[in-house]
């Protein structure tokens, strides 16, 4: 079956702009990856080159060995879903899913039997003979993945395809997308923006930034040791501090947050000195009544409070200067669901939870991946 | 009581003495085509349809029409295949010259015909060519291509570029993409300018009365030399009024035509309002 990709040193420029910056990825047979970046990180222009829209400035894009310069989109074995899913509107949602069938000469009968199958696949049986425009977006998103995934490509590439969907329908489609994954065992490129998209359904994924890419590693990897400051932001790891470095703490190291306030952290990039930026994650920060002492313990006021249901979201201004989030989760009925703004407290920021980053994010901080 | 009323008259009023103005001289050809006298001059005289018969017989004024309709449609096929080449060029994300392209493309359009009929028949001089109906079919190509790109430019435009890599991505080398996506979704565009050109052609007189050879008039050039000579007028009263009632079946079947493709492009758009609202409200994200 196949469906190895394999990207090495792969540059697109547009005139002055360089697009794709040297990236080396490799995605074994049957992964679920995610490229995640910001608009104009190159994610999409990544994807276009291994669907063949658009030819690398240089390196190179093998699948299953096979380098693929000079071969025209309609000759390689990947299928494209397409943010906008394209579908041919002068087509009906039989004709839109037999076209690719139709181009390979595949035998009347088997054609029939293939986009009925396809069809079922996506829950759009009784839908065959309708045109695009009758479907509601969900629907034509599912055309979209009928289309292509009939034609049993290797890789199956797609450029944020639940991008135009309201966030409930968004939600829903990730699921099944995993599962029809899972199901058809088809190696998924899944371009997105949105980073829990990204985390909810990719068995690894890339950030990208700038054309580069920032970290390639599992979801819960990246979530709990993001590389660079960039990544962690990204991510939406929502407590990301600039600290000085000032010497080592047993396996730590001591970091400065504010003129004689210290903390010490134990993971990351612990061996920096100097300015640093350190994370820390909302759901590891402790809140503790005012005047608590001790090892991790910065006093700090409440500035904001937001009751979500299952838990309630402080903001507090440390006494170091920063602001930081605290996730308080509401584990039974005695913990307090509301500080008033204003009140004073003590956060705890414990050495284990807190993990030092480079600040400078120009080089690559991420190894090409190697392949399982 | 009622502000609007005087607003609505006064509205109304305009409107039909705009359409009478426009449509009243066509009326009374239409009327002058069934009149008895030689001459189209009040008081009616009677009902006939004497000139009709006349017309139908007259072998020189047919031939002039048929030759029009023949030049026309040609000119219509050709300029329009003409139209579809210029205007893929001119949508390529990146082109060179851009403006000053399309200021050639456009440029028969402000140029007065009679200027480009003279310069054509200089030019045929020159290449030692005669004067045909190949010349006029040339002349008139060059004078409907304007058109045809203005047409099918935009609506090429329209097209999302992702619909043809979606067809390359699917299997289709260029050409069939282009045979198979581009140009059925082109189709209404493509309709609107073979008619466009086919009208510009047909009307046309100053390039035709410069190049068409003699004794093989097109059907304006016919006309004004005709009308010279009374005794034909009633004849090109009637011709005339045939294809007044000709063009708007033609117009008619055009706007239809341009509907239906369009409601077969677009579905019903009532259904496809519906069922996009099914796909639910927006939930509210934390």
């Amino acid at each position: 079956m196949g469906g190895q990709i394999q990207l090495v040193a792969l540059t697109k420029r547009f005139g002055p702009v360089t697009a794709v910056d040297g990236i080396d990825l490799t995605v074994p047979q049957g992964e679920f990856f995610s490229l995640l970046g910001p608009s104009g990180c190159g994610k999409s222009t990544t994807l276009r080159m291994i669907a063949g829209f658009e030819q690398p400035t240089s390196g190179r894009v093998l699948l299953d060995g096979t380098e693929m310069a000079g071969i025209p989109p309609n000759k390689r074995n990947v299928n494209t879903v397409f943010q906008s899913y394209a579908l041919f509107p002068h087509l009906k949602v039989y004709d839109n899913v037999a076209y690719g069938l139709r181009r390979a000469r595949v035998e009347r009968g088997e054609i029939k039997r293939r986009v009925g199958e396809a069809l079922e696949q996506v829950q759009l049986s009784g839908l065959a003979a309708r045109k695009p425009s009758q479907l509601s977006g969900g629907q034509q998103q599912r055309v979209a993945l009928a289309r292509a995934l009939v034609l049993s490509p290797a890789v199956l590439l797609l450029d944020e395809p639940l991008g135009s969907l309201d966030a409930k329908l968004r939600r829903q489609l990730q699921v099944e997308l995993k599962a029809l994954q899972e199901q058809v065992g088809i190696t998924f490129l899944y371009v997105t923006h949105d980073q829990e998209e990204a985390i909810t359904m990719s068995d690894r994924l890339a950030v990208m930034n700038q054309g580069r890419v920032e970290q390639a590693a599992t979801p819960r990897e990246m979530y709990e040791e993001p590389a660079t400051a960039f990544v962690a932001d990204f991510l939406g790891v929502s407590n990301l501090m600039d600290a000085r470095a000032t010497g080592p703490a047993g396996s730590g190291v001591v970091l400065e947050l504010g003129p004689g306030i210290t903390v010490e952290a134990g993971s990351g990039d612990v061996l920096a000195r100097g300015a640093v930026k350190v994370v820390i994650r909302p759901e590891r920060v402790g809140i503790e009544q005012a005047g608590v002492t001790g090892p991790g313990r910065i006093p700090a006021m409440v500035t904001r409070c937001i009751y979500l249901g299952n838990a309630v979201r402080v903001i507090a201004h440390l006494a170091s200067g920063q602001a930081i989030t605290v996730l308080v989760p509401h584990t039974s009925n005695d913990t307090p669901t509301s500080w008033e703004p204003g009140v004073p407290v003590t956060c705890h920021l414990p050495a284990s939870a807190l993990r030092v980053l480079p600040v400078a994010t120009a080089a690559p901080a991420a190894q090409p991946v190697a392949a399982t | 009581m009622r502000p609007n009323w005087l607003g609505r008259a006064a509205l109304t009023a305009y409107f039909w003495a705009f359409a009478a103005f426009l449509f009243f001289p066509l009326a009374v050809l239409v009327i002058f085509a069934f009149n008895q006298s030689m001459t189209p001059t009040l008081p009616i005289t009677g009902f006939t349809t004497h000139w009709f018969h006349q017309a139908f017989s007259d072998t020189e004024l047919l031939g002039a029409v048929v030759r029009s309709i023949e030049i026309g449609a040609a000119t219509g096929l050709f300029a329009t295949a003409l139209g579809i080449m210029a205007s893929i060029g001119l949508s390529a994300r990146r082109l060179r010259l851009r403006a000053l392209i399309v200021a050639v493309l456009l440029l028969p359009l402000v140029v007065p015909y009679i200027s480009l009929a003279v310069g054509m028949l200089v030019l045929l001089n020159q290449a030692g060519l005669q004067i045909s109906l190949w010349a006029v079919f040339g002349g008139h190509v060059v004078i409907a291509m304007p058109f045809a790109v203005l047409v099918v430019l935009p609506r090429l435009r329209s097209l999302d570029p992702a619909m043809i890599e979606a067809a390359r991505d699917l299997g289709s080398n260029e050409v069939t993409a282009f045979g198979l996506v581009t140009l059925p979704l082109l189709m209404p565009s493509l309709v609107s300018s073979f008619l466009i050109c086919f009208i510009t052609s047909f009307d046309e007189f100053a390039i035709a009365s410069f190049l068409a050879p003699p004794g093989q008039p097109t059907f304006p050039v016919f006309l004004y030399t005709g009308s010279r000579a009374p005794g034909l007028l009633p004849e090109l009263i009637a011709v005339g009024s045939l294809i007044i009632v000709g063009s708007l079946g033609v117009i008619a079947l055009a706007e239809g035509g341009r509907r239906w493709a369009e409601r077969r492009l677009r579905g019903i758009t009532a259904e496809a309002a519906e069922a996009l609202t099914d796909s639910g409200v927006p939930a509210l994200q934390i």
